[in-house]
């Protein structure tokens, strides 16, 4: 293979492996190692909450832990196993694998890369530092409300959980957002988005459910927080509300959740399979349709987590139905690896145990779950040990398998060394052996109804057997941990070196050597087929090898992205201000202060990088374009759960004042028009700006600047009325809904006003030309969308009696 | 990753002069929503009259002001997709806590 090295800019200082390399990296390699390591972790404190769980349920009667130390250790271990293990893990994948695989030098935006890991880093922390000042979270890991409101949790716990988990979304949103644009604009040339391997097709499904589904819950936890922090009435029956509300809003985001999770290990496992049986995976397409079925359906199955709430036969019905409908796609998957290994040259390495141990464990979860799509029988087995079952072979059984097999299958890649297989069949085995003890007997136990969450019972219930089995395995459980640690240090001090492509490998990460080079490719590589490398070593089923297609240079010679601090700097100044929350107002204002400054500097960091100027990729957009788009998209999610609530509370005031008492609707449309008309004062500023006609962009721009304040100007003015009129956020749940839908719109106003404001002080110092036209663009894409937000409520708030 | 000259997708956008007529019909649009609602004879149907005109506005906004008409169809799909199941869970939303607007009236 002809290879032209070049020396990359920085590249001494990315090779660098000092403390201060790590802190400022945006190597996308580095940022999966370190979510890797931050990860596994978290997840042995939480594989330590579990311990502590059964071993206080082991045998009757039991006092290991106190009682209230039980509800916070199974409200952190479930919280820390989803957002701080799992998820993370599988970001891992995401960030050292999908550039490798898609034949890219790094991720679309490094250095928003490297914000993720460290806000999540900072959540993380954040949450288990609840444990430091006696209020670890306590209330369940979906918090439902009203127990987590302020009467029923008085202390600090659920504030840790509400802030907490905040951070991380911010985190995943960002850090979707950048893998959506990664994978479709910077494959390489040849990968179709048909021919991308299936790990990279399921991980950009996954990234879409999370920047789609992570807002829907973010509005929920700003209500509790709102509900908590500020007195409003969100899930206040007395007020009117409807306590359906946050189960609605969690789950609508639980359950694409749980795709989340485990649509990354299915796309391990497509890619594990294929290798091990030397096959090439059968019915790939199907396999890909598969996934996307899988997560637009998993926006309407959420309310199958409340058939015992009460939502009547036609609401159940519907449910269930989506519900049974989305096993099609998942058993489509089941079916097309079995028909992947039949008749394959099967080798038993650790990664394909684990891959095909979830053909069977996952399964029973799968089955378990189809019980839980029919009301009557989920009636039955709601919060009883059977739904604790069922959820542990599906996270477990499925989500962690997968990365098992990820794990054993692109360890030499990412560390160059090899895990031994000996010990990897003997963590296989004890995991394997482990987890069905723990889990299994827990349908049984579910039957005999013993409830979940629940702290001690008696002997006579009948469940002290198989709670103690249950216990046994869980220790079993975690000595098959323990022997992945074990293997993971003799590998990393003396394992075998791997060559590139240790496993015979299909796809373009074993064409690069191992651990790869800071650069990942010398040359981009050629793309033949899905399985490329497989078909430019071997050739197509006929032993036809592809005629070579000419190297890929970079025009511009090898460009990587410098370190930088400050998203290291910017995610302190987060974690700070959510401790300032908590504790004081002026740590608050230093943190949201060192938050904003880091943006800032952030933004501005590479404004005049030439190699920064134009990012235009496979779609022929530019990324930040891309990035912009779905970022409104996502907002869609975000306003629409805001829209719905105010919807779904209209009319549902105990006390005045009332709606139709207050708004004023001639002023209102006054300021709807200036708003109207500054979307179009801002694109005539992007056209001035397109035309390189400074003087009338500027105008226009500072028309745009204008009219955004009138417009808040006239919402100051509102809601100084309102205040007068003894309208308030604790009024009543009118006063609630329309502040936070109105005040989040104005919040959104604010920085698009701030945002052209920074563009037109850079023009005002000369720092802004033609070729920054694209930034004008973004804030007028930013500026429309608030713009129709503001029409869909003007009609629905104001117009609507 | 390549590079492509600044104004090279300004060329397909709107001009001026739409610009222009846009925002004079989301004027006129607005005051007609404004009139709407004191027009007694429309009150049967007025409900679903400002949805459509709300709507109208929405999307001039965004196939004109925001260029998605003149933008790739994948783009385009990238926004309206997620739209279109979000409109469906604010739907779904109001219609399972009992307060969509076409049952209610």
């Amino acid at each position: 293979m002809a290879t032209r090295v070049e020396a990359p800019p920085h590249a001494a200082v990315l090779r660098s492996t000092g403390l201060v390399a790590w802190l400022t990296t945006v190597d996308h390699k580095r940022i999966g190692l370190l979510y890797g390591t931050t990860a596994f972790a978290f997840l042995l404190v939480g594989g330590i909450e579990a311990l502590l769980i059964r071993l206080q349920l082991a045998l009757p009667g039991q006092q290991v832990v106190t009682a209230e130390f039980y509800n916070a250790l199974f409200t952190m271990h479930g919280t820390t196993m989803i957002f701080l293990a799992v998820m993370p893990l599988n970001a891992m994948f995401f960030n050292y694998m999908i550039p490798l695989l898609i034949g890219a030098r790094d991720v679309a935006f490094p250095r928003l890369n490297a914000f993720s890991y460290w806000v999540y880093l900072a959540g993380g922390l954040f949450l288990n530092a609840s444990f430091l000042v006696g209020a670890p979270p306590d209330g369940g890991w979906f918090g439902y409300a009203n127990l987590t409101t302020r009467p029923f949790s008085p202390g600090l716990n659920i504030d840790f959980w509400i802030l907490g988990l905040q951070i991380l979304g911010v985190s995943s949103v960002v850090s979707g957002l950048n893998f959506i644009v990664t994978i479709l604009n910077m494959r390489a040339p040849g990968m179709t988005l048909m021919r991308m391997p299936l790990f990279v097709w399921m991980s950009l499904v996954t990234q879409f459910l999370v920047v789609l589904a992570f807002p829907i819950v973010t509005v929920g936890l700003i209500f509790l927080m709102f509900d908590r922090f500020f007195g409003t009435h969100f899930f206040d029956v007395a007020a009117g509300a409807d306590l359906h509300l946050w189960q609605h809003l969690f789950w609508a985001f639980g359950h694409p959740e749980v795709y989340i999770l485990i649509l990354p290990a299915f796309g391990i496992v497509s890619e594990v399979i294929p290798t091990f049986a030397r096959k090439p995976l059968f019915g790939a397409p199907v396999m890909i349709y598969s996934g996307i079925l899988i997560a637009f359906l998993g926006f309407g199955v959420w309310s199958h987590h409340m058939f015992s709430a009460g939502m009547g036969p036609v609401a159940d019905a519907a449910f269930a139905l989506v519900t049974m409908l989305i096993s099609i796609p998942t058993g489509i998957k089941i079916f097309n690896w079995l028909a992947t290994l039949w008749g394959g040259t099967l080798r038993f390495t650790t990664a394909l145990r684990f891959a095909a141990g979830i053909l069977g464990v996952f399964t029973i979860g799968g089955l378990s779950g189809v019980m839980h799509a029919s009301p009557p029988v989920d009636l039955q087995q709601t919060d009883s040990y059977f739904v604790v079952a069922h959820m542990h072979y599906v996270m477990i059984g499925g989500t962690l398998f997968g990365i098992f097999a990820g794990l054993y299958y692109w360890w030499p890649k990412m560390t160059g060394r090899l895990l031994d297989e000996r010990l990897g069949r003997l963590n296989f085995w004890t995991m394997f052996v482990g987890f069905n003890l723990t889990f299994f007997v827990q349908h049984f136990l579910g039957a005999l109804g013993m409830p979940r969450r629940i702290y001690t019972y008696s002997a006579d219930a009948g469940w002290t057997l198989w709670n103690f089995v249950s216990t046994v395995g869980a220790f079993v459980l975690a000595l098959g941990f323990a022997v992945f640690l074990v293997n993971a240090a003799r590998s990393l001090r003396r394992g075998a070196h791997a060559p590139a492509d240790p496993w015979d490998g299909r796809t373009l990460e074993w064409r690069t050597s191992s651990p790869p080079p800071v650069h990942d490719f010398d040359e981009i590589p050629p793309v033949y087929s899905r399985d490329t490398f497989w078909r430019e070593k071997y050739g197509d089923r006929h032993g036809r090898k592809p005629v070579p297609l000419p190297p890929v240079r970079d025009p511009h010679g090898i460009h990587l992205p410098a370190p930088s601090m400050w998203p290291l700097v910017a995610s302190v100044g987060i974690l700070a201000a959510a401790f300032g929350a908590l504790m004081h107002v002026a740590l608050l204002a230093g943190g949201v202060l060192v938050t904003v400054v880091a943006v800032f500097t952030f933004a501005l960091e590479h404004h005049r990088t030439a190699a920064h100027a134009h990012q235009i990729g496979n779609l022929d957009v530019d990324h930040r374009k891309l990035a912009m788009w779905l970022f409104l998209a996502s907002e869609c999610f975000f306003f629409g759960t805001l829209i719905a609530t105010y919807l779904a509370y209209n009319g549902r005031n105990v006390v005045g004042p009332h709606p139709h008492e207050i708004l004023n609707i001639p002023l209102t449309t006054i300021s709807t028009f200036v708003l109207l008309m500054s979307s179009l004062s801002v694109v005539l500023a992007l056209d001035g700006a397109q035309r390189g006609d400074r003087t009338r962009a500027r105008g226009w721009l500072v028309a745009t600047i204008v009219g955004g304040l009138i417009f808040l100007g006239f919402q100051a003015w509102e809601f100084t009325e309102f205040v007068h009129e003894g309208l308030t956020l604790q009024t009543n749940l009118f006063g609630s809904t329309f502040f936070t839908l109105t005040g989040f719109h104005g919040g959104h106003v604010a920085i698009g006003v701030t945002w052209l404001t920074t563009l037109l002080i850079l023009d005002l110092r000369g720092r802004l030309s033609v070729t920054d036209a694209l930034k004008v663009e973004m804030a007028g894409l930013y500026w429309h969308f608030v713009d129709i937000v503001w029409i869909a409520i003007f009609t629905l708030v104001y117009l609507i009696p | 990753m390549t590079s492509a000259p600044p104004d090279r997708v300004h060329a397909e956008h709107a001009g001026v002069g739409t610009y222009v007529k846009v925002a004079v019909i989301l004027t006129l649009v607005t005051a007609l929503e404004f009139a709407a609602i004191y027009i007694r004879a429309l009150t049967p149907i007025l409900v679903p009259l400002l949805l459509v005109m709300s709507a109208a506005k929405f999307a001039l906004v965004v196939l004109f002001f925001m260029h998605l008409r003149y933008e790739s169809r994948v783009l385009a799909f990238l926004f309206t997709g997620p739209l279109v199941i979000a409109i469906a869970i604010v739907v779904a939303l109001t219609t399972l806590t009992g307060a969509f607007l076409v049952y209610k009236r």
